[in-house]
């Protein structure tokens, strides 16, 4: 497989890279390129031109006098699972990168990347030399393969850096040709497999920002797949969870799923079900269940609805109970 | 007699330097001047008549030097199974109708991929679609569209009949009446592929004298020059295919492929070299695959678990054309015959044609399939009877010495010091059935899997010969046409010479699978280098030591029974100080024979004085002398709540005659294991309609290290490699993919009751056994 | 630059320096074995799938198939060619050669890229960490076991970092 031609701007700021983006039509951002590249290998867009953020200056992780984590979206998921700073500050974003893909990948793809990822579909990832010609809805056509008597797009949100910066509570830094704007982390996404990034075409991911956490909490993830490694998930899921003082009674939970829909969701049921309750595992087994309620459950990749449904209450559990496990300090 | 000095000994490969430091150059590294591109156009349908293919604005595209259709071909068919019964049925480029998606209609060569693509673009081909079937069973059905006219010996109103086998020996209406207990289950097996991690590959390049120098990734390359030449319309002698490494095959690499015939004519007609790879997506969706297998087994037994009769019927989906689809209908009758005595059986297996890619051999070629449907059963019957499945197999397992139905001779038998030994060494009779780790949310559970495989029975070229060379110096060149496509084959070959000539391994240089200077090898896809090419080898050699003994022996005027050899020289029993050189008696024999240089010949076949191989129909005649067993424990672990099933732990028992290569052997089972729990838990080809939805490596799902399990050999030994003396050591390429696989099944069922009659055994099949999924 | 004509570019191969013009849509993989004829780094897939294409990039594992050839001037890139350039083989490619680690071998430059990597990385690996490093690498013959022989056996003779 053989990328298709295409020229290189190698912008000097994150400024620059948005006014290329804008005056370069059919340009496309990289930074890794192991999400970009792969598609266009593929054959699923050709751009023109590649803005590559490759060899710029990656700022280390910093800490503000507020206790806020500032990390730069061009760090590599190699260096956020080994950040001495995002373990401390927010371990389920360390954990979560630890889980992507490869060890070859984590080394080359960024935060930044992770997160504006294209949403995925069997029909959609693969050539169209000569299966599947026509376009689908994801391709500019009118149709989709695999709900065919649907009228939109299926395709999922696969990121595991999402669930866990959802939990997180993180904001994001965009620059854009317009200016700088700050938005928290879910609007980052549109709720729509055809273009789930809500990015305008000229802007940015350039920071991540982490609040503070005062309170006592841990933080789980899990991820579901066929093998250890190399796989997106199945399903994936963050939990963020906040104690009292006596490490056990539940002051609040954020919970995230994703890869089973086209964009992370979170689990309101679940989480007001756990607030003011003794974290046991009956209690982590309901939880575990309701997050299910409600939860839109997309089959996808071979798995099927009912299967994705029992397989998050699994992964829900676990990750629970890492969380739990992690504030108690047990390991 | 006397201590063997490199056979059985763990010695390392010998084309390991060279491949750990990436200078083994396999066929995608073949370099040319002057190289042209050579891309495939491929059908979107998966049946359509083609009315018309217009080239002429892809023939502008600038770079582009060539563009071939069926038309400029000389319309010769090929198979991988080529009989009067079963003819040729393959045009290397579609001639009036395309059968599957992806299938071959049209090839560019040009001086770039951009430009060879633009043109494949650029090619207008006028289909007429037609009405496609996919499953088996409904193309049978009359009426169906059909792909190819029936089978004309198959006359039971069915439609798309590649090809049928038969096979009844004794009553089986009687057994079955005899009888005290009968079952009757239906087991299907999907779709898997190969998995090879080095492309298909070819490079052709068509010479000024007329000669066509072919570089392929395959398992041998006899087969290869046949089929080329063949189809090309050019004698043997002009095509030469060439010694390049193989980055594994496991089945998916035998008989001709469209884009080797496509390099092949582009060369001709753009007098440069052509280089196809195909893309891993080609590979997945276009490529052949293994063959997925629908068997059907009633089987009737006595109180005490001895089988009294059995019949099984097989459908294989052999996709679109023949290929070896009728030779996996036969195997699974032999994969039934052979472990168990079966005293009436009744055996029908029918390849059926779909609208599929073409199916071909995958490693274990049916066995797997078909001893995951006869073992699950054997485990279910033994539950029925209150016997436990060590106790039903020892009952049923043949014996040293016994006859088998088609007059075959199992010889050298280990089943039963298979089951004893491997149940002894896993404590499987405390383990089985035991409360112990079933409970909780992670349930252990083992199972056992008996198999059988044959070594190197009868298929084109039907013939290994070596050559071995003495240099000057005393050291010695091998000449096989033998194809290591990753066993280790020129390895254990230069262990069989090092050992009847007693030479180091390093002085022994290999040359290897080159169709104009090695001679003629039977290939590596039917179980049978160590057997066949290996007892070649050792003639060879021997024939060398007699020569050197000879002349040791007038020279030292001793007997040549009264000599040995040892470190490169003939010396004389109990007078080491009364010997010759190596080099001192090439020497001599060109002095004093007239110029002999010395070099042994040998070849071998199997089943020597059988004319020819048995029926594929009827599987009467003769088929190996070298049959192989297999018992197999699986101890599993299942998640009771994802339903993910991770193999934790496969012994395997094998009565393997003796191994040459004790790593090299351990490697082999190894990596059966892995394709064994593949297939089970993990590798899935998923079609709709012809078309592949996963056809990458993140989708189909191969074992990673991560999937690792824990792998116990036990050789049992069944015979002794003696100098100068024609061995049958058995074969172990194949032979552990299969009953792994039963086993894996039989412990899913211990571990957590969950019964499984379909492959692969997925998360989601386990948790509806359990109830969870409704 | 704004221009698909080639670029000139230095780049530097185990130790040594080549230059060479190239088109922006060039891999690094691609530079590697059609340009500069080292074949030793493999496509088994050119998406980064597979992990055959592994070579190291300023010591870090890297999938050569996804990475621009541009993108790679002015670092210290090592291929499988260049870990025996005296002709004797490291400490990670002889244990791959005595544990029977290879077979068909067309995996076993990027194992041996990977593995030497985690080793300069970690020298006392765990079985976790190895299954972590060469989880990215498929391997249809050896079941991985004798992998996992390979470079346990590797880290006991790895020569102490100097």
């Amino acid at each position: 497989m053989y990328l298709p031609k295409f020229m290189i701007e190698r912008p000097e700021s994150p400024e620059e890279a948005a006014t290329l983006l804008k005056v370069r039509k059919e340009s496309r951002l990289v930074a890794g390129g192991t999400e970009l590249f792969p598609r266009m290998k593929y054959g699923l867009c050709s751009p023109e031109f590649i803005i590559s953020l490759k060899g710029s200056k990656i700022s280390r992780p910093r800490v503000t006098p507020e206790g806020m984590l500032i990390l730069d979206a061009k760090m590599s998921l190699t260096a956020i699972n080994s950040s001495p700073e995002i373990q401390e500050k927010a371990p389920l974003l360390a954990m979560a990168a630890g889980r992507v893909a490869t060890r070859e990948i984590r080394n080359m793809g960024t935060l930044g990347g992770n997160l504006c990822q294209e949403t995925r579909c069997l029909y959609f990832n693969q050539k169209h030399t000569f299966q599947f010609r026509e376009p689908c809805f994801k391709r500019g056509g009118e149709q989709c393969y695999f709900i065919p008597k649907g009228n939109k797009c299926w395709a999922v949100f696969m990121s595991d850096l999402a669930p866990a910066l959802f939990c997180l509570d993180a904001s994001i830094n965009i620059v854009g040709s317009g200016g700088v704007r700050q938005i928290e982390i879910h609007k980052l996404y549109t709720h729509d497999p055809l273009k789930p990034i809500s990015l305008k075409a000229d802007e940015i991911v350039t920071k991540i920002i982490i609040p503070k956490n005062e309170g006592t909490s841990g933080s789980g993830f899990a991820k579901f797949t066929m093998r250890g490694g190399m796989e997106f998930a199945g399903v994936n899921i963050g939990v963020f969870v906040e104690t009292e003082k006596d490490l056990h009674t539940c002051k609040g939970a954020r919970i995230t799923v994703g890869a089973i829909s086209g964009w992370p969701q979170r689990a309101p049921e679940a989480e007001t079900f756990l607030e003011g309750k003794d974290l046991t595992d009956d209690i982590i087994t309901a939880a575990s269940r309701k997050i299910t309620e409600n939860m839109k459950i997309v089959p996808h990749h071979g798995y099927t609805k009912g299967y994705l449904t029992e397989c998050l209450k699994s992964q829900a559990k676990t990750a629970l109970t890492d969380a739990t496990n992690a504030i108690i300090g047990a390991t | 007699m006397g201590d063997l000095d490199y056979v059985g000994k763990r010695i390392l490969r010998k084309d390991g330097p060279e491949k750990v430091t990436g200078k083994a150059i396999y066929s995608v590294d073949i370099q040319l001047r002057g190289k042209l591109v050579g891309r495939i156009l491929r059908s979107p349908h998966a049946h359509a008549r083609i009315l018309n293919i217009d080239t002429r604005r892809a023939l502008q595209v600038p770079g582009v030097k060539s563009i071939i259709t069926a038309k400029d071909t000389l319309g010769i068919k090929h198979g991988f199974v080529e009989t009067p019964r079963y003819p040729a049925d393959q045009y290397p480029l579609a001639m009036d109708k395309v059968r599957f998606v992806g299938e071959e209609v049209a090839a560019v060569a040009a001086t770039d991929r951009y430009a060879a693509d633009e043109a494949l673009d650029l090619i207008e081909v006028e289909y007429e679609v037609l009405p496609a079937v996919f499953d088996p069973e409904e193309a049978m059905l009359s009426g169906a569209p059909e792909i190819h006219p029936t089978h004309p010996k198959v006359n039971e109103g069915l439609s798309n009949i590649g090809g049928k086998t038969t096979s009844v020996w004794g009553d089986v209406e009687a057994g079955f009446k005899e009888a005290d207990y009968i079952r009757e289950d239906r087991f299907e097996s999907h779709l898997r592929t190969h998995g090879y991690l080095e492309p298909q590959a070819t490079v052709a390049s068509f010479e000024s004298d007329g000669k066509l120098n072919v570089w392929t990734s395959s398992q041998g390359p006899f087969i290869k020059r046949a089929k080329l030449a063949k189809t090309l319309g050019l004698p043997q002698s002009s095509v030469r295919v060439k010694k390049a490494y193989v980055g594994g095959a496991f089945g998916g690499k035998i008989d001709l492929f469209s884009h080797e015939f496509c390099a092949a004519l582009l060369s001709m007609k753009t007098s440069r070299p052509v280089e196809i790879i195909a893309t891993r997506e080609e590979i997945f969706t276009a490529y052949r695959h293994g063959q997925p297998l629908i068997v059907t087994v009633k089987t009737g037994v006595k109180k005490d678990g001895t089988i009294v009769a059995q019949q099984l019927k097989t459908i294989n989906n052999s996709g679109a054309y023949r290929g070896s689809g009728v030779v996996v209908i036969f195997l699974a009758w032999g994969f039934t015959m052979a472990p168990y005595r079966v005293p009436n059986l009744k055996y029908d297996g029918y390849s059926v044609y779909t609208n599929n890619p073409i199916r071909t051999p995958q490693r274990g070629h049916g066995a797997p399939q078909l001893r995951f449907a006869v073992e699950s059963q054997l485990d279910m019957i033994a539950e029925e009877l209150g016997l436990d499945p060590m106790e039903i197999r020892l009952k049923n397992a043949r014996e040293s010495g016994e006859m088998l139905p088609n007059g075959d001779n199992v010889h050298n038998c280990g089943l039963k010091d298979c089951l004893l030994d491997i149940a002894k060494h896993t404590d499987f009779k405390n383990k089985f059935g035991s409360k112990q780790g079933k409970s909780g949310r992670f349930r252990k559970g083992i199972g056992v899997g008996v198999s059988s495989y044959f070594g190197g029975s009868l298929i084109y070229p039907n013939s290994s010969s070596v050559l071995v060379k003495m240099n000057d110096d005393g050291s010695v060149t091998l000449l096989t046409g033998a194809m290591d496509i990753g066993q280790g084959a020129e390895t254990i070959l230069s262990q069989i010479v090092a050992e009847e000539l007693k030479i180091p391994m390093e002085e022994i240089q290999v040359v290897a699978a080159d169709t104009e200077t090695t001679p003629v090898d039977i290939g590596s896809w039917i179980s049978g280098n160590a057997y066949v090419c290996g007892n070649a080898a050792r003639v060879a050699a021997g024939d060398v030591r007699e020569k050197l003994k000879a002349l040791a022996a007038r020279e030292l005027e001793a007997d040549t029974r009264d000599l040995v050899v040892k470190d490169k020289r003939v010396h004389v029993k109990g007078s080491p100080d009364r010997s010759l050189s190596y080099a001192h008696l090439v020497a001599l024999s060109i002095q004093k024979h007239r110029g002999d240089p010395i070099i042994g010949n040998g070849h071998w076949r199997t089943m020597r004085d059988e004319p020819t191989h048995p029926s594929l129909a009827s599987t009467k005649g003769r088929w190996t002398e070298n049959y192989a067993f297999d018992a197999q424990t699986a101890e599993v672990e299942v998640d009771t709540e994802t339903g993910k099933v991770k193999l934790l732990k496969a012994v395997t028992a094998h009565d393997c005659g003796f191994p040459i290569n004790p790593m090299l052997v351990e490697g082999q089972i190894d990596g059966q294991i892995s394709m064994a729990l593949g297939h089970a838990f993990l590798e899935e080809v998923m079609m709709e309609e012809g078309r592949t939805l996963n056809p990458s490596w993140l989708d189909y799902r191969m074992p990673s290290i991560r999937d690792m399990a824990n792998s116990e050999y036990i050789d049992i030994i069944t015979e002794k490699y003696r100098i100068g003396k024609p061995y049958r050591t058995k074969e172990v390429g194949e032979g552990y993919v299969s009953a792994i696989l039963a086993a894996i099944a039989n412990a899913i069922y211990d571990a957590v009751g969950v019964r499984l009659f379909s492959t692969p055994f997925t998360p989601e099949k386990i948790l509806r056994g359990l109830g969870k999924i409704k | 630059m704004s221009t698909n004509q080639k670029q000139l570019l230095e780049l530097s191969i185990n130790g040594e320096s080549y230059e060479l013009a190239v088109a922006c849509q060039e891999t690094l993989l691609e530079v590697l074995r059609n340009r500069l004829g080292l074949t030793g780094t493999k496509e088994g897939c050119g998406t980064g799938e597979c992990g055959s294409c592994t070579v190291l990039l300023e010591g870090e594992p890297v999938l050569a198939c996804l990475l621009l050839a541009l993108d790679c001037e002015n670092k210290q890139i090592e291929t499988i060619e260049g870990q025996s350039l005296e002709g004797r083989m490291t400490p990670v490619q002889e244990a791959f050669l005595e544990k029977g680690a290879v077979q068909c071998g067309f995996c076993t430059p990027g194992m041996v890229m990977a593995s030497t990597a985690l080793l300069k990385r970690n020298p006392d690996p765990n079985e976790e960490d190895i299954m972590e490093s060469l989880e990215g690498h498929l391997c249809r013959c050896t079941g991985y076991n004798k992998i996992m022989e390979s470079v346990q056996h590797a880290a006991k003779s790895y020569p102490e970092k100097s």
